[in-house]
């Protein structure tokens, strides 16, 4: 993890520089936004003003914001989930082996839990264990409850968890632009492998 | 009249008694029970909600407009498109103006849920559940079972059939419930912090697990009762949402956990 944050760092920097040859550009709502919480402003419409702090499956905290820079691929799910979750995560691996080699090793694919009960750290590795989810592209997080209704608003993915503690939800894949903005969503379990490809393949260039 | 006599009451009842527990402007709603309207095979009959407070009306715009003059982020100019369509506070004259399309003492409309959220948290208090804001919704003007008491009914059918006037009237001038709270029909739909748990939209036959076939036709029979006209009409409206819609009927009110 700490070798991917060089890059990232980097990368900031340099996006830092962009901003400031564009002086005057920063978007008006974050005229308000102290230095050390935005080193450079993201765009109205990106994701990554989310302030969630989300725990990934071994136990790290992460924030959205530390995928700025990449396409993203995310969708939520619960790890007991036996219907559709398999398809919606199995239909992203469809996709990840679709993009071309660039493109996919740019790409991170994160998988967010409903479930904050029973989708701790421990759960969550065991999901990318069973599911055989490479450590180098896929990100699984798991966050509080507020975070997680949150994101599910920002997104559009109803859920509802019911008495046997199963969860009715939306089937949604979303892919993140580099800035964090819905670039694309992929809704229900059929079709849309090969839109969901070219939109990653457009938010990597 | 009535709800001023209320009011008066509410606020010079001596300490001790429940009325004096409430916060100003709220009602204390007490512990019982939510039956949902429609429900999955396992869930159970009913919820229990624990007793909770509720604002007696929606936030007006002067509510609000105090709000966004101390969170300017939330000002109509400024608010981020993630967090509101266009259109937000749209019959405001201007960011921190209201203008005749929006009297002071009239609910707040065309508030994103994000927004509505952003006011209750500032409040110190919070937006309330379904189950809550339903619970509270149950009861008639003066019996608890509202969907079988003829006058408050007709009352809430009236308001379904007639289109909204503009601009809307004072919240809080609604026959009080049971429990004190006007307003929960007849004058504007209100966000509820869980909108989204309602699964009965044409999505939920295509892209939702559980709840397939929910709302279509036949689903309607697995529903709690099938009278409860003002039930199905506020599922299929909540379902019909997304956090980031504005809608000129749409405000909302607080509510807090004793």
């Amino acid at each position: 993890m700490k070798t991917k944050i060089i890059p990232l760092l980097a990368w900031l920097l340099a996006t830092t520089a962009a901003w400031a040859d564009t002086a005057g550009a920063v978007p008006p709502c974050c005229a308000n936004c102290t230095a050390e919480a935005a080193p450079a402003a993201f765009s109205s419409r990106s994701l990554y003003q989310l302030e969630g702090k989300w725990t990934d499956d071994s136990g790290r905290t992460v924030t959205l914001a530390s995928l700025r820079g990449r396409p993203v691929v995310l969708a939520m799910f619960f790890s007991n989930c036996t219907y559709a979750c398999p398809l919606i995560v199995h239909d992203m691996r469809d996709a990840r082996d679709a993009l071309p080699p660039a493109v996919r090793a740019q790409t991170r694919f994160v998988l967010v839990s409903f479930d904050t009960e029973r989708d701790t750290p421990a759960a969550l590795r065991a999901y990318r264990e069973r599911m055989q989810l490479d450590p180098d592209a896929w990100i699984l997080l798991r966050g509080s409850p507020a975070d997680v209704q949150e994101l599910a608003m920002v997104l559009g993915v109803k859920y509802k968890k019911d008495a046997d503690g199963q969860f009715a939800h939306s089937n949604l894949i979303t892919v993140l632009n580099r800035e964090g903005e819905i670039a694309f969503q992929r809704s229900g379990l059929q079709d849309g492998i090969a839109e969901t490809v070219h939109a990653v393949t457009l938010a990597a260039r | 009249m009535n709800r001023l006599l209320l009011l008066l009451l509410a606020l010079a009842a001596a300490p001790g008694t429940v009325l004096a527990d409430a916060p100003a402007g709220m009602m204390l709603i007490p512990t019982g029970d939510y039956v949902p309207l429609l429900r999955s095979k396992d869930d159970p009959a009913s919820v229990p909600v624990p007793a909770f407070y509720l604002d007696v009306r929606p936030v007006t715009n002067a509510e609000f407009l105090a709000f966004v003059e101390t969170n300017p982020k939330w000002q109509r100019s400024r608010v981020s498109p993630l967090f509101a369509d266009p259109g937000y506070l749209g019959n405001w004259a201007g960011d921190l103006e209201l203008g005749p399309q929006a009297p002071p003492n009239s609910p707040v409309v065309r508030v994103s849920w994000f927004a509505a959220r952003a006011y209750a948290k500032w409040r110190g208090k919070r937006l309330p559940t379904t189950a809550e804001w339903e619970r509270a919704a149950s009861v008639g003007f003066t019996t608890v079972h509202g969907n079988t008491e003829p006058a408050y009914r007709a009352a809430v059918l009236t308001w379904f059939s007639e289109p909204t006037p503009s601009p809307l009237p004072a919240a809080g001038a609604g026959r009080p419930n049971l429990f004190g709270v006007c307003d929960l029909a007849g004058l504007v739909w209100e966000w509820v912090d869980d909108f989204n748990t309602a699964l009965v939209t044409g999505e939920s036959r295509g892209d939702a697990g559980l709840d397939r076939n929910l709302f279509c036709g036949a689903g309607s029979v697995g529903a709690r009762d099938t009278t409860d006209y003002p039930a199905f009409m506020r599922a299929g409206y909540r379902s019909s949402l997304r956090a980031s819609y504005v809608v000129p009927n749409l405000g909302f009110r607080c509510a807090e956990s004793p």
